[in-house]
């Protein structure tokens, strides 16, 4: 039998050869020996696979390859090769795509050759190249309904049990009372479980921003953010556990800042900043309470304290440390908890940052407050127009965005929510990354048509 | 196949009970677990998976029941059930690492572990299980509201902007390069096998900067017996330097206890060098009464370097107080006895020495040997000198040794009256040379001219018995090296005597 660690691997060396062999192609002449090799290396490995396999299926299903029904993670590694084939594959409008055994290395070649270009031409050619060892099935109108609406309830489900375990875990400490320690662990791991099979979908949970119960929306939402970053970085399973926790509880040294403050509805004075600046210490104090100090409470330990440690060496508490000799964990809380924090209305600022804003604004600071390649994996998550984002179009009407598109960090999902008379309307769904003839203008506040983005994304 | 099945889960549960009873480097608990591993190995290889449907006391195999344990306390299923898990499925290509992880975390006693997360934490890759979550009311949420705040939406942007200094229009890059994701890659390896327990220290360390609070100083305690059983003293030692601030603490007072102390002995020699340092200079923070442990696992350490340092810091911890020294003098194990003599020399205090007078007719050599040196160390020459005429020549080499290092002229008459005497070519050449060593480093300016005699002298008779003489003449003139004494040396390398020009060739050209 071969196992689905296995399928992982050879799924993803199939990928990567194929991507070296298209890139190849695009470059030499087909008699030269880098193509000839790229796609002999293909051919052993395709026949290598038959051997335990009865084909191969590669799936694009929302936004994410499958590879003989395992859908396929994304890691640092095979990020490139992966991502070119989803590119491909959604600009080819291609919907399965199946290796079967038999194939030759010149029907590999012949179909690498044509894999570029547009949809038409692509058509065209692969009408004529008349394959034999490889099947294609295309989108038809029916697979442009976004499927994810229809199976998001578990990954709701996990943000808002998460959402009131985190609650429940800082009302407590507030009050000083036992916490559930098991229940916050397992929340913790449901939300990595849920990331890896849904990450847009939980990511984009985080756009739901509470005036009222910042504090605990704010935890969870660093908690999601920083577990979606440390997924695209490839972090071990152990690893996003320790992110996950860090992130969730990297405020909860608030708890020994009196209340008054924290809610104080004017800008703190500068006294009272000094104040609520020994969050971070006291967070050190609350997690050893909370957590204890295992492998796990270690790493939360670390994110309270240096979370508002900068890239350049300000910050505070402490000395904060310069570029990577920082924690890792923190540096991505870092930009995570800026982001959020940005983008949430607090007491004295009613009125937050545009999602879209705040990310050129954390841009503009890389380097300085924030480390620049972690920034990159941050962006490549939430994208140029994070979900929830309101946008004016070319076409003078108003959507809001309700997913991400992977590769295309400009190129959201959206849905048009305001005609161009700026009325309501139940618009439709438009993957921007299939029409082209639709132009992001700028973004706007919802509030400025009385509109809560959440309703259309929850 | 369900008999297979069967037998595959009698042996997992014989496996599991003797890992609890014996522990998992008891051969009970290897003599269960080999033939578990084969068994479960073929049984894959077979069918592919295995699966095992939990119930609150029963594990069933195809829906048939084969394992049923209706006693909380030792029920395998009631365990797994407790916390939710409903099903296990192996699955081939399971590695022995994986099912001898496994066992040991479903064997694991403690009541308060949830196991479905440390079977979620071990990350299985060939054993799958399915956690059913507590029983919850149905999903129901409201979303917040946005508070409506009358101002130009549009104008705000702007202001943003213009405060950030931002251009919406400008494109941003946020592609990772090539380079950029190996770099990450990299990082992200380094940082997950890198402990992170240091930094945590750093963080509990500068708090205590700012706020003495007892959490931070029990966790640092806490820390510090995790930091000595991983071997790490640099860390120990900076949480117990960071503690004596507060004079109340006595961060190592649990550890000082000789079971504690007499563990460090496994650690001395195998220790690498920055580690045995460290290691060192951590236990000059315990406290005086743990000094005889330490003088005890002093006779465990083989490395006569480490044996040294760790003397010095045992003779550093005394602070001058001889009195766990001094018991040792009077004991009966020969090895503590040296030790003890060698830190008393260390800690040059002179009011030692009355105990170490009765031990100059020890009967062990060894003893006497430890004991010129240690003479030599107080300045106690003459009793060095006396040493010089031991029975045991190990001892006498030994206090010529101290009085070529610490100068004693008084020894050099006698000396050169050994010298002369006829039972001297009855020496070991070995003490020949410590004692013309001894002459070189405490004689008189005549010195020269005599061994000059001495490596010249015309032998009619007995020339061959008298080569070593000449020998140790031209060695005493190599190690005097003024230009007297290598002139002569030069002079006797054109000699015709072939005995005088050898021994002279022997110490001019080596």
């Amino acid at each position: 039998m071969t196992t689905a660690v296995n399928i992982q691997n050879s799924a993803r060396e199939l990928i990567t050869l194929f991507y070296s062999l298209a890139k190849s192609m695009q470059v030499y002449d087909v008699n030269n020996d880098v193509v000839q090799n790229a796609a002999k290396k293909l051919s052993l490995h395709v026949t290598e696979l038959f051997r335990t396999l009865p084909m191969a299926e590669i799936v694009l299903y929302r936004d994410y390859i499958f590879f003989n029904k395992q859908r396929l993670r994304y890691d640092v590694e095979g990020y490139v090769s992966l991502q070119f084939l989803e590119e491909s594959m959604k600009r080819l409008r291609i919907k399965n795509l199946t290796f079967m055994p038999g194939i030759a290395v010149l029907e590999l070649i012949r179909f690498a050759g044509i894999f570029k270009g547009s949809k038409n031409t692509f058509l065209k050619a692969y009408a004529l190249e008349k394959l034999k060892s490889i099947a294609i099935d295309f989108m038809t109108t029916e697979d442009d309904l976004p499927e994810f609406f229809k199976d998001s309830e578990r990954v709701k489900k996990t943000y808002f049990k998460a959402l009131k375990v985190t609650k429940n875990l800082i009302q407590n400490l507030w009050s000083r009372q036992p916490i559930d320690s098991k229940g916050f662990r397992r929340v913790v791991y449901a939300l990595v479980d849920n990331l890896s099979r849904d990450e847009f979908g939980l990511v984009s949970l985080t756009a739901i921003k509470n005036f009222d119960e910042y504090t605990f929306n704010h935890s969870l939402n660093v908690g999601i953010l920083s577990l979606a970053v440390g997924q695209r970085t490839n972090l071990s399973k152990k690893g996003l556990v320790k992110l996950g926790t860090a992130g969730l509880l990297h405020d909860i040294g608030k708890v020994d800042i009196p209340k008054e403050l924290l809610y104080k509805p004017s800008k703190p004075t500068p006294e009272e900043w000094e104040t609520i600046k020994l969050h971070s210490a006291y967070g050190v104090k609350q997690i050893i309470k909370t957590r204890g100090l295992d492998e796990i409470g270690v790493s939360a330990l670390i994110g309270a304290y240096q979370h508002h440690w900068n890239y350049d060496g300000t910050g505070y508490p402490g000395e904060p440390k310069t570029g990577r000799e920082t924690s890792l964990i923190a540096r991505i809380i870092r930009i995570c908890d800026a982001y959020d924090a940005m983008t949430t209305p607090r007491p004295y600022q009613p009125i937050p940052y545009l999602p879209s804003i705040a990310i050129r604004v954390l841009w503009a600071r890389h380097g300085f407050y924030f480390d620049p390649l972690l920034l990159k994996v941050f962006i490549q998550v939430l994208g140029m127009y994070p979900t929830g984002s309101c946008l004016e179009l070319n076409t003078g009407e108003t959507a809001i965005v309700i997913r991400q598109n992977f590769g295309y960090l400009d190129l959201p999902i959206i849905q048009v929510i305001l005609d161009k008379n700026k009325e309501r309307i139940k618009g439709s769904i438009v993957d921007l990354t299939t029409r082209t003839d639709i132009k992001i203008v700028t973004p706007v506040y919802a509030q400025k048509y009385g509109i809560n983005p959440s309703t259309y994304f929850v | 196949m369900e008999e297979r099945a069967n037998e595959l889960v009698m042996q997992m549960i014989k496996t599991i009970k003797a890992l609890q009873m014996y522990g998992k480097s008891h051969p009970s608990y290897r003599s269960f677990f080999a033939p578990f591993f084969q068994k479960i190995s073929e049984f894959l290889k077979e069918y592919s998976e295995f699966s095992l449907k939990v119930d609150r006391f029963t594990m069933a195999y195809a829906d048939k029941v084969i394992y049923d344990e209706a006693e909380k306390d030792t029920s395998i299923s009631f365990r797994l059930f407790r916390d939710g898990i409903r099903n296990i499925t192996f699955y081939e290509g399971l590695t022995e690492e994986e099912l001898m992880l496994f066992t040991e975390t479903i064997s694991q006693p403690a009541k308060e572990q949830d196991i479905a997360l440390i079977l979620w934490e071990c990350d299985f890759a060939h054993i799958t299980f399915f956690v059913v979550e507590e029983e919850e009311e149905p999903m129901s949420y409201v979303l917040p509201d946005t508070p409506p705040v009358d101002i130009d939406y549009d104008a705000f942007i702007r202001d943003i902007l213009n405060r950030e200094k931002i251009d919406i229009n400008v494109n941003l890059n946020p592609i990772l390069v090539y380079n950029e994701l190996e770099e990450l890659k990299q990082e992200i390896e380094t940082e997950e096998s890198r402990p992170q327990l240091p930094k945590a220290i750093n963080i509990l360390i500068d708090f205590l900067n700012t706020e003495k609070a007892q959490e931070i100083i029990d966790s640092l305690i806490g820390l510090l017996e995790l930091c000595i059983n991983n071997n790490d003293f640099y860390n120990a030692r900076r949480i117990v330097h960071k503690l004596q601030t507060y004079p109340e603490i006595k961060p190592l007072e649990r550890f000082e206890n000789e079971t504690t102390v007499t563990g460090f002995s496994r650690l001395c020699d195998p220790l690498d060098d920055k580690s045995f340092n460290e290691f060192v200079a951590f236990i000059g923070f315990f406290s005086q009464k743990t000094i005889p442990y330490f003088i005890r696992i002093l006779t465990l350490v083989k490395r006569k370097e480490r044996l040294e340092s760790l003397m010095q810091r045992i003779a550093y911890m005394c602070q001058n107080d001889l009195a766990p020294v001094i018991d040792f003098l009077a004991g009966g194990n020969v090895y503590e006895v040296i030790n003890a003599i060698g830190i008393a020399g260390i800690m040059k205090n002179r009011a030692v020495i009355k105990h170490l007078n009765a031990l100059a007719v020890h009967p062990d050599a060894r003893v006497r040997s430890a004991l010129a040196q240690t003479y030599a160390e107080l300045g106690e020459l003459k009793k060095v000198a006396a040493l010089t005429d031991d029975h045991d020549p190990d001892v006498r080499i030994k206090a010529l040794q101290m009085l070529t290092l610490n100068q004693y002229t008084r020894i050099y008459p006698e000396l050169l009256r050994r010298t002369r005497q006829k039972d001297f070519k009855l020496l070991d050449y070995t003490e020949q040379k410590e004692i013309f060593s001894c002459m070189v480093a405490n004689g008189d300016k005549k010195l020269t001219r005599l061994l000059e005699k001495m490596l010249f002298k015309r032998k009619l008779f007995g020339a061959k018995a008298y080569r070593n003489m000449r020998r140790l003449a031209a060695m005493g003139l190599s190690q005097i090296g003024t230009e007297e004494a290598m002139k002569t040396l030069q002079a006797g390398l054109n000699k015709k005597n072939k005995d005088i020009k050898m021994a002279c060739e022997m110490v001019v050209r080596g």
